[in-house]
């Protein structure tokens, strides 16, 4: 048996299968398999999950075989590997027969994935990511089966991005099932999946998918530049791959557009955007990103057009709702009284008449109660939840207002602006509208008008700046183009877009 | 969207150039915080329990010749407002008066008996006395309406022989506060609101005198709408004369702001009255030089239902229908020329606005003549055209008693 130049052919092989991962210092294995089993034993010590088994076949050869219980299809282990071994013994006189692995390799494994490898590391990375390794003894590599099967949770209907009509499909945390799900909905070669792992500790498998000729070259390359800077130990969710490519971190609007959606995800990818899927992560992160992503529903490109034009003002008018009308109301009544209908703001003056605080504060506590309600109506179990909302209704709305801590108009305001924030369609998107009320409602509780005026001037000189992997913020609208405003003042029917 | 159209190679020295802009931004933020300390800041904050506010607001000469302020100030503790249901019932509304040298003086002196600060910004409505009147309010009503707080979308109107307090305190029928019901009577019965903003134009105009509406107090301590006044705005705008109901519905639709009126006259031809709604008025006035004379064309059209007939005419029938309009617009137009006639003679003064027309027409000869207008205007020739339409009056076309 030509056993050297086996050893330097699959060298070269996983040398090319593995330019990014190898370790420089790589280790090889050992062809004694007893000394591999200490080896390993040793790299595995106290992992009661990682079983080893030794195999005789007629007191010949040994075999020994790793793997982590729980990780691996036992069955087709037995059915594929163990019971033909064991009953039939190796082929023998068959010809051409180099070595066992490739006999195992070609004629025993019915198992699509196989891997050859002799680095140490490597060989324990597989293990570990529900490979079976199968130690020959006298040979210098060992074989890897991808006979993964692991319990994952089911594709489920979206959690937070809700739609009437669309599909009912969402992520899950499994790579390979998000992937699949985007792949089965464009049916194109031209969709790349290019794959990398990120994370000393977790090795987080990312996937960065794009549609070739479409895609932005610029931005897949700045993609892949930043995921490559990526130094963390863990990635434990697409939130860590966000947060370390982000543009701006301090800016309160997000740069990079998450969904859970395989169908709002692949219309990313056929506008030519790049999609960062992460294992674990049930989210994919779409980027670029720009301002009026952050306010398009699902439901607006399966819906008519009329219909989801108007929805989509109604939404525009409350995300400025949300961001200004406490600060509005701050203003009118402290500062600018007659520019309040005459019966509405005797109507206010009857209302606050015995309140104790300034309008300013008694907004701000409302405000913040209101934050409180939401926050703990997430964490709360759900047996409990219907709490959340009799507290909030009835003590904090009713009985405060009665017992005149709270006026009225304060309850109106602030639960009016809360509702507002909650008809942007995306969650994350919410936020900047939720912070930014607060500095801009103490710019009307000081300067009246002129101090909202102010705020949203610096509000938009922000977003102006703002880029998400070079493409503008605002874009269409700042830098215009005419083209891309059709889907953003209307959802202009498709064919006629297409038709510019 | 066409992302490719915006991306930029030089990515890195974007992040460095954005770096550096967010630094300006802050610094102009800072700029514009600054700016704004200037025009503005918490010091001029005013919740709004610590506002007066008042609704309606009175000039007015006390007997021995003294400027009266009135004002109707609204109590909040007072009114509606579920919550406060509870305890003693106090009145939604008072009524303050206080004298002074000036407006300032007395508006002052209207503050020292209130613990909170006056806000003219809500006011509804804006009463001039009779004996203010007389004297002539041109100097007095100045600072009034042209202070930036006040609101000059305010109803103005003067009162006869009554003290505006005396209107202010009445207990008004279906509203919360009389200056309610003031501000929407004149809508109710047919003329376009007159604002103050109206009387501050139709003073500074160069061609009409101001036409003020007349509140007066009725014997059932209530208010009536008693005509308009006539003011000289040359004279230091000092009441002149007053028209009666009648008369002020005709002149506003000379000056073409009357919305609806019914008009109720009585028909020779088939002996008994007939009463019509009219509605959309039109006024068109065409002004014609002959011999160096001015002559005014005016037409007036309006159309209208029957509404009530008592006479043996049948409406329904062509003939009789013709018979009615003409006899209807011979009697309007009768009065209004004989209106006219009795302003150009009786007071000379131009309330119809017809020196605008001129002015509009004849910009070169109105040079000539505006300054003694009040003199050209009652030499006017003045022809009226009135052309009324009724409607096809239905099923409601006579009487059902034979």
């Amino acid at each position: 048996m030509d056993i050297h130049g086996k050893q330097k052919l699959s060298k070269k092989t996983s040398q090319s299968n593995n330019k990014h991962t190898a370790p420089k210092n790589s280790q090889p294995i050992s062809k004694n398999i007893i000394e591999n089993e200490h080896l390993f034993k040793n790299i595995f010590n106290n992992c009661s999950d990682i079983m080893f088994r030794e195999v005789k076949i007629h007191s010949q050869v040994i075999l020994l075989f790793i793997y982590v219980d729980g990780m691996v299809d036992t069955e087709i282990i037995t059915t594929n590997v163990l019971e033909p071994l064991l009953y039939d013994g190796l082929p023998q006189g068959l010809g051409g027969i180099e070595s066992l692995e490739q006999v195992l390799e070609q004629e025993r494994f019915s198992v699509l994935q196989t891997k050859k490898l002799s680095d140490v590391e490597e060989i324990t990375e597989y293990i570990l990511k529900g490979n079976l390794a199968i130690f020959v003894d006298g040979e210098g590599n060992a074989l890897l089966a991808d006979v993964k099967k692991f319990e994952t949770r089911s594709i489920e209907e979206p959690s937070t991005e809700a739609s009437l009509r669309g599909s009912k499909e969402s992520f899950t945390e499994n790579l390979r099932t998000n992937t699949m799900l985007l792949r089965r909905i464009i049916v194109s070669p031209k969709l790349k999946v290019e794959s990398l792992k990120i994370g000393k500790m977790t090795k987080t498998d990312i996937a960065v998918m794009y549609i070739e000729g479409i895609v932005s070259i610029s931005v897949l390359n700045e993609v892949r530049k930043r995921l490559k800077q990526i130094q963390i130990d863990e990635i434990l969710e697409s939130g860590y791959v966000e947060e370390s490519i982000e543009d701006n971190h301090f800016s309160p609007f997000p740069q990079i557009l998450n969904s859970e959606r395989p169908d709002v995800t692949s219309s990313g990818l056929l506008e030519g955007k790049v999609v960062i899927l992460t294992n674990g992560s049930p989210y994919s992160l779409i980027v670029p990103m720009t301002f009026w992503n952050g306010l398009q529903a699902t439901d607006d490109y399966s819906e008519r057009f009329l219909f989801v034009t108007m929805i989509r003002w109604v939404r525009y008018i409350f995300t400025i709702f949300s961001i200004i009308f406490p600060s509005i109301y701050i203003a009118l009544t402290n500062y600018h009284q007659e520019m309040v209908p005459p019966d509405l703001m005797l109507n206010i003056a009857v209302l606050r008449e015995r309140s104790p605080f300034p309008t300013l504060i008694e907004v701000f506590l409302m405000e913040f109660m209101f934050e409180g309600l939401q926050e703990a109506g997430i964490r709360l179990p759900k047996q409990i939840g219907p709490l959340v909302s009799i507290v909030g209704a009835l003590v904090i709305g009713e009985a405060a207002v009665s017992a005149g801590i709270i006026s009225a108009p304060v309850v109106i305001i602030v639960s009016a602006a809360g509702i507002a924030s909650f008809i942007i369609p995306r969650y994350s998107f919410g936020f900047p509208m939720r912070m930014l009320r607060y500095p801009i409602m103490i710019l009307a509780g000081v300067f009246g008008l002129f101090g909202i005026a102010v705020g949203i001037i610096a509000v938009l000189i922000h977003l102006i700046n703002l880029k998400s992997f070079g493409t503008p913020y605002l874009t269409p609208v700042s830098p215009r183009n005419k083209h891309g405003l059709k889907d953003v003042l209307l959802r202009w029917p498709r064919e006629r877009v297409n038709k510019g | 969207m066409d992302l490719k159209t915006y991306c930029c190679d030089g990515l890195e020295s974007e992040l460095i150039r954005g770096e550096l802009l967010m630094k300006r931004i802050g610094r102009c933020i800072i700029v514009l915080l600054l700016i704004l300390f200037s025009t503005t800041g918490c010091w001029n904050l005013k919740e709004p329990n610590q506002l007066a506010f008042f609704t309606g607001n009175g000039l007015d000469l006390t007997e021995d010749g003294k400027l009266e302020a009135t004002v109707l100030i609204v109590t909040p503790a007072g009114i509606g407002g579920g919550q406060f249901s509870s305890g003693d019932k106090k009145k939604g509304y008072q009524v303050v008066s206080a004298t002074g040298k000036n407006v300032s003086d007395a508006i002052t002196n209207i503050q020292s008996k209130l613990s909170r600060h006056v806000f003219p910004g809500h006011r509804d409505i804006f009463l001039v006395g009779q004996r203010l009147a007389d004297q002539g309010i041109g100097e007095t009503i100045d600072p009034f309406l042209r202070n930036a707080h006040s609101d000059l979308r305010s109803l103005i109107y003067l009162v006869k022989d009554a003290k505006p307090e005396e209107i202010f305190s009445i207990e008004p029928f279906f509203d919360q506060f009389i200056t309610t019901s003031l501000s929407d009577e004149q809508t109710a019965i047919g003329i376009k609101p007159y604002l103050a903003r109206e009387f501050v134009i139709d003073v500074l105009s160069e061609g009409t005198q101001p036409l003020m509406p007349v509140v007066s107090l009725n014997p059932q301590n209530h208010y009536n709408f008693d005509g308009s006044a006539i003011f000289n705005k040359e004279d230091n705008v000092k009441l002149v004369g007053f028209l009666n109901k009648k008369e002020t519905f005709y002149a506003n639709w000379v000056k073409d702001r009357l919305s609806s009126h019914t008009l109720t006259s009585f028909i020779n031809q088939g002996d008994g009255t007939i009463s019509i709604t009219l509605g959309s008025f039109k006024r068109h006035i065409t002004v014609k030089e002959v011999d160096e004379e001015i002559h005014i064309d005016l037409r007036l059209s309006g159309k209208g239902t029957i509404i009530e007939n008592s006479t043996n005419l049948d409406p329904s029938k062509g003939v009789d229908l013709k018979l009615i309009e003409d006899e209807l617009e011979k009697i309007t137009q009768k009065a209004i020329e004989k209106q006219i006639k009795m302003v150009q003679k009786k007071y000379k003064m131009d309330i119809y606005g017809f020196g605008e027309s001129v002015h509009q027409q004849y910009p070169k000869q109105w040079k000539t003549i505006k300054h003694n207008w009040s003199e050209h205007f009652s030499q006017l020739h003045v022809s009226v055209n009135v052309d009324l339409t009724c409607n096809n009056p239905g099923q409601a076309n006579w009487s059902i008693y034979p």
